[in-house]
């Protein structure tokens, strides 16, 4: 048998919806006249299990799943480590730092672009948008440990 | 009378200087999001809400719905320049505007785009003003079976208008829906799927996973596009059309304005759905049909119609039932709730400085769009020239401090990639996220309104069959879930 794109999306629904329903155990239903906070979620759950299980029957009309192109796969990779990186270095670097990290490393390291215009943008721009939001809009912004 | 007065009123906010300048931001955000590839109105809107929050609701929905408008006409643009469709629902555009463009006529295919947008945007906010407030008071009348049946109604509706198959938008706003059931139960003060996550607590926000699914989902899966560095620049005296395309242009447009604004009303997405019925009808209806696909000006002049009118039609479910049609205006409900006004039939008698106010801004906000996008249309095309790869590190800044700036917390921002991640994925295996952003706005809502309709009949689900709307909305309901069904089995003894 091919395995096809909508066998893997449709079993890992299903295993999603499966997995929700086990954690559901503690939540009490109740009953009709009463409904507990338990009754939409575990319904909701069913109705994903029911249609993934739907997705995945109907899988032999979907593209094999080998035939799935994957060029963007090691750019976006890239991309979402960095975001992941960002987010741990936030509130202890502060918006300005992180931030400037973040366009450096994307413009620098990933696309390779002149250092002039990277330098330029990089801190630039973090510092604009920290005086337009932190000090006119008055939305305070991470200031980390170096004071900005 | 009372229309008219309630509608002087909204003028006298409109006009105010602070709104005219948050309405002329939107408008021109929204012509630059339209225009961008990569970059759709729910993103654009997505990043810009945290900026709302020093605003008044007023202020705050006349930006961001001058976002989702305003992206309507400058979509356009890069359809009929570029034939790259800025903005989904300029798709159709691309086919006859970039034909138009390549003989020569480029100025005059904009400017009726940008005449056609503005006739139907303003035509549409006249249905508007005189639907929604009626409607409104209709809906006053809905308790919690008729809420729970119209939400479901509106959920089937948008399945039945999927551009996918049923099955898999069903599943998406199904998942959107069990998403929504996350945190503290508002009934029993229960924690559901929390985690011991305190900031799960209030459940799973709308900004993190807008913003992920579409903002950063988006430029994870387009990111090794480019954008072509040569792109035509039309003058200003180019932009005249001829008296013969002004003559072929007058019937689509006011046909794609009617249309549009009608399909706009229905769940689903609207305003992609209208530009691709009005470009079949416009070409059904034409003498020449076969003039279609090589410059017809019908084919530009109709869908920029449907389009702008459906993106205003959406408003009418909206802000008169609380209904969002789609995930913009899913996220526009939200933007309101975050400044204490929840859209539906109360808005127009609880706050209607904000109702009327926003739409006076939006015959407001279509004026400045036709003066914005004809005679700066050079300096817009300016910003097409710059390269992507400058466009998308910025795009990835605004995502992590847009989101961060909603509750300060750093679990949004992680929430936002894992919804980045399940949105680049997702589009890999052909399925729709707009309907889990809208299960997950609903979700609240449909909750609550159910538990309510058993618990005032004492667990009688027949509830929903007893009270007449509640009844009519659930027959309509399992008849376009029928019709599908037996369309779907017609397709698949077809194909045997």
């Amino acid at each position: 048998m091919i395995l096809r794109r909508d066998h893997v999306a449709g079993g890992v629904v299903v295993a999603v919806a499966a997995g929700v329903l086990a954690l559901s155990g503690d939540l009490p239903i109740g009953s009709l006249a009463s409904p507990g906070p338990g009754l939409l979620p575990i319904l909701l759950a069913g109705l994903v299990l029911v249609l993934g299980a739907a997705v995945l029957l109907q899988a032999g009309s979907s593209p094999p799943f080998g035939d799935l192109q994957w060029p963007d796969l090691p750019h976006a990779a890239r991309i979402a480590a960095l975001i992941a990186v960002a987010s741990l270095a936030y509130e202890r670097l502060g918006f300005i730092v992180t931030m400037a990290g973040v366009l450096a490393i994307l413009l620098y390291g990933v696309e390779r672009r002149p250092v002039v215009p990277v330098l330029a943008i990089s801190l630039g721009v973090p510092i604009g948008a920290y005086l337009l939001l932190s000090k006119l809009l008055k939305s305070p912004l991470p200031i980390g440990i170096l004071g900005f | 009378m009372e229309t008219f007065d309630s509608l002087a009123l909204g003028f006298s906010v409109a006009f105010r200087p602070d709104v005219l300048f948050y309405a002329f931001l939107g408008c021109l955000v929204g012509t630059l999001v339209g225009m961008l590839p990569g970059i759709g109105p729910l993103a654009g809107i997505s990043i810009l809400l945290p900026v709302t929050f020093g605003l008044d609701a007023t202020k705050a929905v006349v930006l961001l719905a001058g976002i989702y408008y305003g992206s309507q006409y400058g979509g356009s643009t890069t359809s009929i320049l570029l034939r790259i469709p800025g903005e989904a629902s300029s798709v159709m555009t691309c086919i006859d505007g970039h034909a138009m463009a390549q003989r020569g006529r480029a100025g005059a295919a904009l400017a009726i785009a940008a005449v056609a947008s503005f006739i139907a945007g303003t035509l549409s906010v006249i249905a508007l003003t005189f639907v929604a407030p009626p409607l409104a008071r209709l809906a006053l009348k809905f308790g919690p079976p008729e809420y729970t049946a119209l939400l479901i109604m509106g959920l089937v509706f948008l399945a039945y208008m999927s551009t996918t198959s049923l099955v898999r938008t069903l599943l998406m706003a199904a998942i959107g829906l069990l998403l929504g059931c996350i945190g503290i139960d508002t009934m029993s003060g229960h924690f559901r799927y929390a985690f011991d996550l305190k900031e799960l607590g209030d459940g799973i926000g709308i900004v993190p996973v807008a913003v992920g699914l579409f903002g950063l989902g988006e430029i994870l899966s387009t990111v090794v596009k480019g954008v072509p560095e040569k792109v035509a620049s039309p003058r200003f005296s180019e932009l005249m059309p001829t008296r013969k395309e002004w003559r072929e242009s007058i019937a689509p447009i006011l046909r794609g304005s009617g249309l549009g604004f009608l399909v706009g009303i229905v769940p689903g997405s609207a305003h992609i759905i209208s530009s691709f019925l009005s470009y079949g009808l416009e070409r059904r209806l034409s003498r020449t049909p076969e003039a279609f696909g090589h410059g017809a000006v019908a084919g530009v002049a109709g869908p920029e119609a449907a389009n702008n009118a459906a993106s205003t039609g959406a408003f009418v479910p909206m802000l008169a039932l609380g209904l969002p049609t789609g995930p913009v205006t899913a996220v526009l409900m939200a933007a309101l709730l975050i400044h204490g006004v929840p859209a539906g039939p109360t808005l127009v008698t609880d706050h209607p400085t904000v109702f009327w106010g926003f739409i006076a801004s939006m015959y407001v906000g279509n004026l400045m769009l036709l003066a914005l996008n004809l005679p700066f249309v050079g300096l817009f095309v300016a910003v097409l020239r710059i390269p992507y790869v400058y466009l998308y590190p910025l795009i990835v800044m605004f995502c992590i401090l847009g989101v961060y700036e909603v509750s300060h917390s750093v679990v949004d921002v992680w929430i936002m990639l894992i919804m980045g991640v399940v949105g680049y994925l997702l589009r890999k295996f052909d399925f729709d996220p707009a309907p889990l952003v809208l299960g997950l706005v609903i979700a609240p809502t449909l909750e609550l309104s159910l538990r309510q309709s058993l618990v005032m009949s004492g667990g009688d689900w027949l509830i929903f069959f007893r009270r007449p709307i509640a009844a009519t909305l659930i027959a309509i309901s399992v008849g376009l879930l029928l019709v599908s069904a037996a369309s779907l089995l017609a397709k698949q003894r077809s194909a045997a």
